[in-house]
């Protein structure tokens, strides 16, 4: 998905179909050798997405195993991450936390920007009275600073996994429906869209099939310069304890575990907190790049 | 100025007021109320006993009749009582308020004078190593959690300076040494993250600025590159950095809650989370609509600011 977005954009803009796979492989490489940023990001995404696919290949031991003689122990050749006061081992706890914190994250940022998105582009479409009450509604949830939202819908409505999804979807729905309101906006005005009309297509077609189509793009950066803010909300939703609950391991519930022993036992902390940012910058990295080729 | 003033006041009373009706009914989502947990505790759970509880809690009436109840006092800043302390809401939250007002402005001035000289350094030497190497620092800021951030801080001064913040917090006005340390790691840990923010935003405003024809005319008539920067660059994207501090406090505003949290501090944030675990809605409510109140009157500041120094902005929608 990553790669495949500067090439869409590309064929918005240059002539359509012209030697199209090949030119645009090459055309990503040339990018990559110029911003070794971006080339960074790839290969730190990369590192994450197969940690998160095959843990197993990562990590041998289990994440939930409770060995209570080991507990607290400093980071050695047995435990590279430590153990917590359980006698967890740290680096696998970290390891497997990476599928449940991530998916957690995407799979609420799919929800926030499929309503965010189709809302946003239905108001920018429509106009008039539907664009004037969603904009409403979309104001109060803007009313509402980001962490505040997750942490009153997640602890109001109990710590779970489905109340999570839920609050960090809402969070920011906001920001899908502005750019994809601005972008069908934009689109509207343009001329293919008259000349749709003017040929007999209907509103729901000339949505569905072209403004849709052009605002995607839109959306999916969006997705990428989000996606580092809504695991940091995720990642303090779980050091609150209203996230994911223990046993399972998450990067942000791992901290909470470690808090009180910041100070005997810092590497509890330490490591999630590290997987947490290396994730936040990879995927930084790419949308930076990604915007950069889209700005082009 | 005047009916832009009237339709964007107009504007914000709407939105305050829908907002105070989420508050209202995100509270009230509650499976569970705080009659059934207290019952459930108690073990009896007899109707009569219930019954009486949801009446002495106003629980009873019918959901409007309680909004417009609590709107009617929030209008008379009564914000009821605290179910769990017995104390006027209002009276607690205006204290955690100060708390929370302190840090955020600390917060604020700390980003504004370490990220903007970053922003406008990178920004006049774009693409050099300087640049390079405040992006890089940009972006790991950006990406650090920020009570991951506290954590670290806590422990790097407790190792290097065997020093570490004092327990309990004071109010400046007890002792003011004290206040400012216990403060101090709370406006770190959450001000890199911020100035990281700021710095990037200046960067791409100043960026924007050399591209923009006024810059390349200056040039290119022969002005020297400081007084384009002092003169020309600066006082065009002043307005745009200022709106940005309303931005960058709203942010503040919600990762104090963390914050607040980890350091033991008793602002807005960890009032909030504390009333939520004892299911005291007053405070819940009472809480939240301070939070909310606050944003908007910094995005109407910002706006309003903004529509001072640049008078071609009008009213979107």
């Amino acid at each position: 998905m990553s790669t495949e977005a500067p090439q869409q954009m590309q064929s918005n803009t240059n002539l359509p179909g012209a030697g199209r796979s090949r030119g645009a492989a090459r055309r990503i490489l040339t990018f990559m050798r110029r911003e070794p940023s971006f080339a960074l990001g790839l290969a730190l995404t990369g590192l994450i997405l197969s940690i998160a696919l095959f843990p197993g290949l990562y990590s041998r031991v289990s994440p939930t195993d409770i060995d209570t003689a080991a507990s607290l122990q400093a980071p050695s050749a047995a435990h590279w991450f430590g153990t917590d006061e359980l006698g967890r081992d740290i680096y696998s706890r970290a390891i497997h936390g990476t599928r449940v914190t991530l998916s957690i994250v995407a799979g609420s940022m799919v929800i926030s920007a499929f309503f965010g998105g189709m809302l946003g582009v239905i108001a920018g479409f429509a106009g008039r009275l539907t664009d004037m009450v969603s904009g409403r509604a979309i104001d109060v949830v803007l009313s509402f600073p980001p962490i505040i939202l997750g942490v009153v819908i997640s602890g109001v409505l109990g710590p779970s996994i489905t109340n999570l999804v839920l609050a960090l979807s809402i969070v920011y729905i906001p920001v899908f429906f502005r750019i994809a309101r601005s972008g069908a906006i934009t689109e509207t005005s343009r001329t293919y869209v008259e000349a749709a009309r003017s040929v007999g297509l209907t509103g729901r077609a000339i949505l569905f099939r072209h403004i849709l189509r052009n605002v995607m793009p839109l959306i999916m950066l969006q997705y990428m310069i989000l996606f580092p803010l809504v695991l940091q909300i995720q990642a303090a939703l779980g050091f609150l304890g209203l996230g994911v609950q223990p046993p399972t391991p998450d990067w942000g519930a791992i901290l909470e575990e470690g808090k009180d022993y910041i100070l005997f036992a810092p590497w509890i902390s330490l490591f999630p907190g590290l997987f947490i940012m290396v994730s936040a910058l990879s995927v930084t990295l790419i949308g930076r790049g990604l915007q950069k080729r889209m700005n082009r | 100025m005047g009916s832009y003033l009237v339709k964007r006041l107009a504007a914000s009373l709407l939105t305050a007021i829908l907002s105070s009706i989420a508050v209202f009914l995100i509270v009230r989502a509650v499976p569970g109320d705080v009659v059934a947990q207290m019952l459930g505790q108690s073990g009896g759970s007899g109707s009569q006993a219930e019954e009486a509880l949801r009446r002495f809690f106003g629980l009873n009436e019918p959901l409007y009749v309680q909004y417009l109840d609590w709107l009617g006092g929030v209008l008379r800043g009564d914000l009821g009582q605290s179910w769990v302390r017995g104390q006027p809401v209002a009276e607690i939250v205006f204290k955690a308020f100060t708390v929370t007002l302190q840090l955020g402005l600390m917060t604020l001035a700390f980003a504004t004078i370490i990220g903007v000289p970053l922003g406008l350094i990178a920004g006049l030497f774009e693409g050099r190593r300087v640049d390079a190497a405040i992006q890089a620092f940009n972006i790991l800021g950006l990406s650090a959690p920020v009570f991951w951030l506290g954590l670290i801080l806590l422990i790097a001064v407790s190792s290097l300076f065997a020093w570490s913040p004092p327990l309990i917090y004071r109010t400046p006005f007890q002792n003011l040494s004290d206040n400012l340390s216990t403060l101090l790691l709370p406006m770190l840990s959450l001000g890199l993250l911020q100035a990281a923010a700021y710095s990037q935003f200046t960067r791409q405003c100043v960026v924007g600025a050399f591209s923009e024809d006024y810059v390349r005319t200056a040039l290119a008539k022969g002005l020297p590159m400081r007084v384009v920067f002092a003169k020309h660059i600066l006082r065009n994207i002043m307005i745009a950095l200022v709106t940005f501090m309303g931005l960058i406090l709203i942010q503040i505003l919600g990762g104090v809650v963390v914050i607040e949290s980890l350091f033991a501090l008793p602002g807005l944030g960890r009032l909030l989370i504390t009333a939520i675990e004892t299911r005291d809605y007053p405070v819940v409510q009472g809480a939240l609509l301070m939070v909310v109140f606050s944003a908007l009157i910094v995005n109407l500041l910002v706006d309003m600011l903004y529509h001072v120094i640049d008078p071609r902005v009008r009213v979107d929608a």
